[in-house]
């Protein structure tokens, strides 16, 4: 039942007419806000992009940041699961010191840090769209432009195949393997060498090309390559570039700033750690050491032994020469445990129990150290050239390549390890199933188990209170030794 | 628990439902004219009056127990009072005439009396009510077109009235979900303030985006995210925490399904509708609250320094019981509030302030709340009014980092990382570098209700709402020169969000026919929101000296933003039909557009239908049942609701990354131009019954919802380079009973005991994926046909040699046998259970737990402490062996990393939490009167008294880490996380 409302009070008008100049007032300040047509996406859409002016040139730094999250990713990822680092902190999977424990869940990741497959994916995938979906209706488009598109869809083709056994290159396509992706690399950059640029990416370009056919093991074009490379400039360095705030140097995050503590390297190689002491460090992608080193691969898988030390030789003398900058290392070289690892000069190494003790691979920390930038090695030119008998050499080779190499995402590449895919290409693709090519990790027989090739003893050669208990430290295995005496190399 | 609750005045009768299409400016500029001419029309006509007063007491029929607290109103007035000691009542400046007194009090039955009103006398009106324990006639608005019956309704609205509101021992409206509504799982993130819970009910419906209901307060959507700040941890802001129980008259709850449809593609998550208090004709009252109390640390879940640092505990470096020594502590917590409210029969008001303080249970976890509330009603013709109310809150607070951050503290300490992270040389000094971080956060919120009612006449009626919602906070993190070890640099980080969120809303009904055979109520509404966020950061790292905090001092200076803006507007309409006052019809139907549908799609249509059979009004049953046997009413309904998509993923975008100097455009969205929101179809039938003469009543549903269209964050193929787009695609089921029990078990003039339980259950399932790939909605836990979603899929040791040593790893789930269901990390079973005494005729004593089972939890604190070499669960659960893989020749080697064995850290999730003990004494009139109060009262209560979980690890209730950014947080996974605190209070409040 309604009851009637009596009794209009002093005061009532005054109210009525404040309470209806409110309601007006608001209805009439809200219609802007309540109105749908202004809601607009503050992203760039395909739409806006049709409006580009110059698209190509547009979409090239894109290009060039892909680029160096591809390198990130294979700069963290494969060093760990290589001989070269080992994790000790809470930063990164553990389970990557064990290669055979990879699985493609472990590596199913989209970051710059360990996001490989992803980055080198979405790499070729990027520059494909720009040459095939930008470049014909852009007529701002220019040669030198084309060219370095081409060198990094080259280099995702080439980093594919140096890291995993297969990928689909299409939606719903079966997984390519390595030798196709090897092919596409080489077109790539032949196409990019053929539009007639010179300068930067004319080279880089070339030393790629020098890389992919060592991988293909195509001796002779690999060897003409690496001599045109040589040619252009005997001291070639390429560093691709990092912004100290956006696409940061991970291998610089885990190895210098070391928030988590992750990444510590094999005693033997302290001496190169850490290899960039910025956020914005650059990393080396194309040097002539590597040509040195194609043309000493070469010569040994043919025999020339001699010919082989020279070009070994030359690679070292010019590693040597390269920068070695003093940077002030407040890493503590600690295990996960917390007891201490080797970080004393006085520290000498041996590489494997049957080899002898060295001196000079551990420097004193926390402190100041030198830090080889671009390269750097433990070999001494001379001593190369003195070396005598075949292991030997296929020796120093190995481990010239592992340190002047160092940090680079190579090492992995050259143990012969290569990883599966990532879960989420498998999961999504119907044409792919677990256990596909490229689906699981291929281990080679002579890498030990577990995490064996990151073992060494003492694990820590200092007591409770930090003091040195022992000056010699013995690493479990010289994969260099067993790379080496297996024989691997590029043109078996 | 169902029973009495106070009807809401139809003043407080809105509907939320949206406007179809989006209307062009044009339209929404003739629509304000046509709202503020319909607000002109309503003005006009005056009458006079002369009054007299009505008195009386109001006992319990049964036992002549005086009904302390009972509502005496008069009903389509703001007129009213409540019953204070001895249950009098005086309700004066009452007009002259036929008058009906409405008197209602949780737990009795309504009753209405007609009196006549002499001018200038006082006339005495005595009132004995019965108890009841279904409130069937209580009056709801969520779900329907205008205020129904609950004995109308087809489907099952659950209602917290102003008595359970303001007797609860809680802050937030989450906290007071918790245990109160049957088929809700609230869940709290951690004792850190600003935190919110997790709220879900009927399941996990979708696999994208909150799971939060969406909330009205007085007709007006309201931010509800529960991530409105960067984590600290695991931990991220809320906006529930800064939803206050202060001056709130009654809370609607729909739990989606069919109770929901009218709200459209809005509410497949549930509706929370929150009613603020309104004043009453009369002389000013002011109502004063004063709240003292302290919060102390739950240690249950804490391994102290004894066992993580033992050690150092036995070269006497540090104290066994270092953590609840020196880094807990037991903050005291002051809060007062003040209100007025009163008015003139056409104006009346209600205005309140709270203010208050806490130290926290942490270092660094002090918090400061300061808000007012205000509303203002006036009657422009007898037919007509208009209302307002807003709100200011202002909350601070600090934080710790916690629960999964490097920089953490308890993390650090509790796993053995805290020597490691600063590089100090004791736990002391680590602890000291530990809480030199400074977070702070400030949180503005204000909010705005306009609304109109023209009852025209019995045939028409009219009403519209139109406000607002706005919350800005800002959260700075400072770690100082210093605080990382080597770091001579600092940071500062400074982060602001801006939320608002516009609603309008009308709706016209029309009441026809209106026999006593036969009533109609045709509703047509429409209603449109829209939400804008705005979210900007700045970042300085390196500063020269010390003492700066602004971040333009720093080295490298950073900043970044995110925008989005939502509409969604549609129409609806609803039909109400009763046959013979018996049977009750409801049919229903909305119409949706939004700006985040695809290009491709045009409209979204949600219909409902139920039917409702009060049973125990037919003749036949009251023969046949008698007292045993005084409700009983079938229900049954089918509806659809929806959940639309997130802005602008409609879209293929590129986004663009600064580097090097110059701006590096990548894939963004891929884009879907059929992007709709996807539908929950639900079907329920449940029944109400009351026993025993209505000392028993039992609600019960049963419900199956099947989310079809669902959306699902479909991975692309990584070969396309992008990454993830939203697409309908799959469907997911729920089904369950949701059981609602309440008894009044002793009823006499000194002593009544009543208790009540609610229980549910959910069988959640991922029905289809429609051919999407399966994924990880967060890290461990899998979307996959046929699984819970989010069934936790880890890594998990196994033999793959069959030499009987573990040896292997890989992902499996986690379940009891092969083809037994996974287990996900929400509950499958929950519920709550209450008790209450009323001693004498001044004292309650009351208490209530709820609990949640059927699921797994993981515990990611000792997943870290395996870097350290510390194991847990070996510490806490005797005979527990954390496993050694074993190598192929057998051998024995390191344990296994605890990323392969992920499976070790997963455990019962089963717990049951005593939440509240509460004790409230009305002060006797006598007393009362020395100090020149109408009313008063003491109390006292515990929140969070004890915890018993099936794991002796974490407690399996927090949700610790949340997914950035608000998606779905599945929860069941936390850090080294604290429990909500043991919160003492005791106060008095008076009413003068």
């Amino acid at each position: 039942m309604r009851i009637p409302m009596h009794s209009p009070l002093p005061g009532r008008g005054a109210a009525r007419t404040l309470m209806l100049t409110l309601a007006v007032a608001v209805s009439a300040a809200g219609c802007d806000f309540l109105d749908p047509t202004n809601v607009e996406n503050p992203l760039t859409t395909t739409e806006d992009l049709a409006r580009a002016t110059e698209p190509t040139r547009a979409l090239l730094p894109g290009l060039r940041a892909q680029f160096a999250r591809v390198l990130g990713g294979t700069m963290v990822l494969t060093e760990v699961v290589s001989d070269n680092y080992s994790i000790h902190g809470t930063g990164l999977n553990s389970e990557y010191d064990n290669p055979r424990a990879i699985v493609p869940n472990i590596v199913n990741a989209t970051g710059t840090a360990t996001g490989l497959y992803w980055n080198l994916q979405e790499l070729r995938a990027l520059s494909t769209f720009v040459l095939d979906d930008i470049v014909p209706g852009d007529n701002s488009a220019t040669t030198e432009q084309l060219a370095e598109i081409r060198y990094y869809r080259g280099m995702a083709f080439l980093m594919l195949a140096e890291n995993f056994t297969a990928a689909p290159l299409e939606v719903d396509g079966t997984p390519v393997p390595a030798s196709e992706l090897l092919a596409r690399a080489l077109a790539d950059l032949d196409a990019s060498l053929a539009s007639g640029v010179s300068g930067e990416f004319n080279l880089r370009a070339r030393a790629a090309q020098a890389r992919a056919h060592r991988l293909g093991g195509n001796a002779a074009q690999a060897a003409q390559a690496a001599q045109q490379a040589l040619a252009a400039q005997a001291d070639f360095v390429f560093l691709q570039g990092y912004d100290a705030t956006s696409i940061t140097n991970q291998a610089f995050v885990f190895t210098t700033q070391r928030a988590l503590k992750e990444m510590q390297p094999l005693p033997r190689l302290d001496f190169l750690d850490p290899k960039y002491t910025s956020l914005s460090a650059g990393a080396p992608v194309a040097k002539a050491e590597e040509m040195h080193l194609i043309l000493a691969e070469i010569a040994l898988a043919s025999g020339s032994l001699g010919a082989a030390r020279g070009h070994l030789a030359d690679a070292i003398t010019l590693a040597q020469s390269r920068p070695r900058p003093n940077f002030t290392d407040n890493d503590q070289r600690q295990n996960a445990d917390l007891t201490v690892r080797p970080r004393n000069a006085e520290i000498v190494i041996r590489a494997d129990p049957q080899s002898p003790f060295r001196s000079g691979l551990v420097l004193t920390r926390p402190g100041s150290v030198p830090v080889p930038t671009i390269s750097g090695t433990s070999l001494r030119a001379d001593s190369v050239r003195a070396l005598t008998g075949e292991e030997e050499t296929w020796h120093a080779f190995h481990l010239a390549r592992q340190e002047i190499h160092f940090l680079e995402g190579r090492r992995m590449s050259d143990l012969g390890i290569r990883l599966p895919m990532m879960l989420r290409e498998i999961d999504a693709n119907p044409s792919i199933n677990p256990g596909d090519a490229g689906t699981t990790v291929v281990v080679p027989s002579y890498i030990p188990e577990g995490n064996g090739m990151d073992v060494f003893t003492p694990s820590s050669p200092y007591d409770d209170d930090d003091q040195l208990v022992t000056t010699q430290v013995t690493i479990q295995v010289d994969m260099n030794r067993v790379l080496a005496r297996e024989r691997v190399n590029a043109f078996n | 628990m169902n029973s009495h609750r106070p009807e809401p005045s139809p003043d407080r009768i809105r509907s939320h439902h949206p406007v179809l299409r989006p209307p062009p400016r044009r339209l929404a500029t003739l629509g304000a004219s046509l709202f503020a001419a319909l607000l002109l029309l309503g003005a006009g006509g005056e009458l006079a009056a002369q009054t007299g007063s009505i008195q009386g007491t109001v006992i319990d029929a049964q036992s002549g127990r005086a009904l302390v607290g009972t509502q005496v109103s008069i009903p389509g007035t703001q007129r009213g009072v409540v019953a204070g000691a001895q249950g009098r009542y005086v309700l004066e400046n009452v007009p002259a005439g036929e008058v009906t007194l409405r008197f209602q009090i949780i737990g009795y039955e309504l009753v209405d009396r007609v009196v006549t009103v002499q001018a200038g006398t006082t006339v005495t009106l005595d009132v004995q009510l019965r108890t009841r324990a279904l409130a069937m006639d209580e009056l709801v608005v969520t779900g329907v077109g205008q205020a129904t019956s609950r004995r109308q309704l087809s489907t099952s609205v659950a209602v917290l009235g102003e008595q359970a509101i303001a007797e609860a021992p809680v802050q937030s409206i989450d906290q007071l979900l918790q245990g109160r509504v049957a088929g809700s799982t609230v869940s709290a993130v951690s004792a850190q303030p600003g935190t919110g819970s997790q709220i879900s009910f009927r399941g996990v419906s979708s696999v994208f985006g909150s799971q939060t209901p969406v909330i009205y307060i007085d007709g007006v959507r309201v931010d509800n995210s529960s991530a409105t700040a960067p984590g600290t941890g695991g931990e991220q802001s809320s906006a529930l925490a800064d939803l206050l129980t202060t001056d709130i008259e009654r809370i609607e709850v729909t739990r989606g399904g069919p109770a929901s449809t009218l709200y459209g593609s809005d509410a497949a998550t549930g509706v929370i509708q929150i009613f603020t208090k309104r004043g009453r004709p009369g002389a000013p009252r002011i109502n004063a609250r004063i709240e003292q109390g302290f919060d102390a640390p739950d240690l249950k879940y804490i391994l102290d320094a004894g066992e993580i640092y033992p050690s150092r505990v036995e070269s006497g470096e540090l104290p066994a019981d270092f953590l609840a020594q020196s880094f807990f502590r037991t903050g005291w917590v002051q809060n007062y509030s003040l209100g007025v409210s009163g008015g003139s029969e056409d104006v009346t008001y209600n205005v309140s302030g709270r203010v208050q303080d806490a130290e926290g249970i942490q270092p660094r976890n002090e918090s400061n709340l300061i808000s007012t509330r205000g509303s203002l009603q006036a009657n422009l013709t007898d037919r007509s009014r208009l209302q307002f109310s807003g709100s200011y809150t202002r909350s601070s607070y600090g934080r710790l980092y916690n629960g999964t951050a490097i920089a953490d503290p308890l993390t650090a300490l509790e796993v053995g990382d805290a020597l490691f992270f600063t590089g100090a040389s004791t736990v002391q000094e680590a602890t000291e570098i530990f809480l030199l971080a400074d977070i702070e956060e400030l949180v503005e919120r204000t909010g705005f209700s306009g609304g109109y009612i023209y009852e025209g006449s019995d045939l028409f009626g009219f009403r519209a709402t139109l406000g607002v919602d706005r919350r800005a906070s800002e959260q700075t993190q400072f770690q100082p020169i210093g605080f990382t070890p080597g770091d001579e640099e600092g940071s500062l980080q400074r982060f602001q969000r801006n939320f608002t969120s516009a609603t309008v809303d009308a709706a016209a009904s029309l009441n026809w026919p209106s026999t006593e055979n036969l009533r109609s109520t045709l509703t047509v509404g429409a209603q449109g929101f829209r939400d804008n966020e705005y979210r900007i950061f700045g970042s300085g790292v390196g500063f020269a000296l010390p003492g700066s905090k602004d971040f333009d001092d720093a080295a490298t200076i950073t900043a970044g933003e995110s925008r989005s803006q939502v509409f969604t507007g549609g129409i609806y309409l609803d039909e109400n039909l009763a046959i013979r006052d018996r049977v009750f019809l409801n049919l229903g139907v909305r119409f949706d557009a939004g700006t985040s549908f695809g290009d491709e799609v045009d409209f979204a249509t949600y219909p409902k239908a139920g039917i409702a059979w009060d049973v125990g009004r037919e003749t036949f049953m009251e023969d046949l049942a008698g007292r045993w046997v005084t409700e009983f009413r079938l229900r049954s309904a089918y509806g659809e609701t929806g959940k639309f998509p997130p802005p602008f993923l409609r879209d293929r975008t590129f986004s663009a990354t600064s580097f090097r100097e110059e701006s590096a455009p990548r894939f963004s969205n891929p884009g879907n131009l059929d992007l709709r929101p996807e539908v929950t179809k639900t079907f329920e039938v449940g029944f109400e019954a009351a026993f025993l003469d209505d000392r028993i009543g039992v609600d019960f549903t049963w419900y199956d919802a099947t989310t079809e269209d669902a959306l699902f964050f479909v991975p692309e193929q990584p070969v396309t380079g992008q990454g993830t787009q939203i697409r309908n695609v799959g469907e997911i089921s729920n089904r369950g009973i949701e059981l609602d029990v309440s008894a009044l078990l002793v009823n006499r003039a000194n002593f009544s005991w009543q208790v009540g339980a609610t229980y549910q259950t959910v069988d959640n399932e991922v029905v289809s994926m429609g051919g999407a790939a399966p994924f990880f909605v967060e890290p461990q836990k899998r979307v996959v046909e046929g699984q819970v979603v989010g069934a936790w899929f880890v890594t998990t040791p196994f033999d793959s040699n069959g030499d009987g040593n573990l040896n292997a790893s890989e992902q499996r789930f986690i379940r009891d046998c092969d083809d037994c269901k996974a287990y996900g990390p929400t509950p499958t079973r929950s519920g709550g259970v209450s008790t209450r005494f009323s001693l004498g005729p001044s004292l309650t004593l009351s208490a209530r737990g709820d609990w949640a089972a059927g699921h797994k939890v993981m515990d990611f604190g000792s997943v870290w402490s395996t870097f350290n070499g510390i194991y847990r669960r070996e510490i806490r659960e005797e005979g527990y062996e954390y496993p050694i893989r074993y190598n192929a020749q057998g051998q024995p080697g390191r344990p296994y990393a605890q990323s392969a064995a992920r499976s070790e850290f997963i455990y019962d999730g089963d717990w049951f939490k005593l939440r509240e003990i509460s004790a409230r004494y009305a002060i006797p009139g006598a007393l009362l009167s020395r100090v020149g109060a109408q009313g008063g009262g003491a109390f006292f209560s515990l929140r969070n008294a004890w915890i018993w979980s099936k794991n002796p690890l974490i407690d399996p209730e927090l949700s610790g880490l949340n997914p950035a950014g608000g998606g779905l947080a599945l929860g069941g996974e936390s850090s080294i996380t604290m429990s909500p605190p043991r919160s003492f209070r005791f106060g008095l409040e008076f009413t003068f």
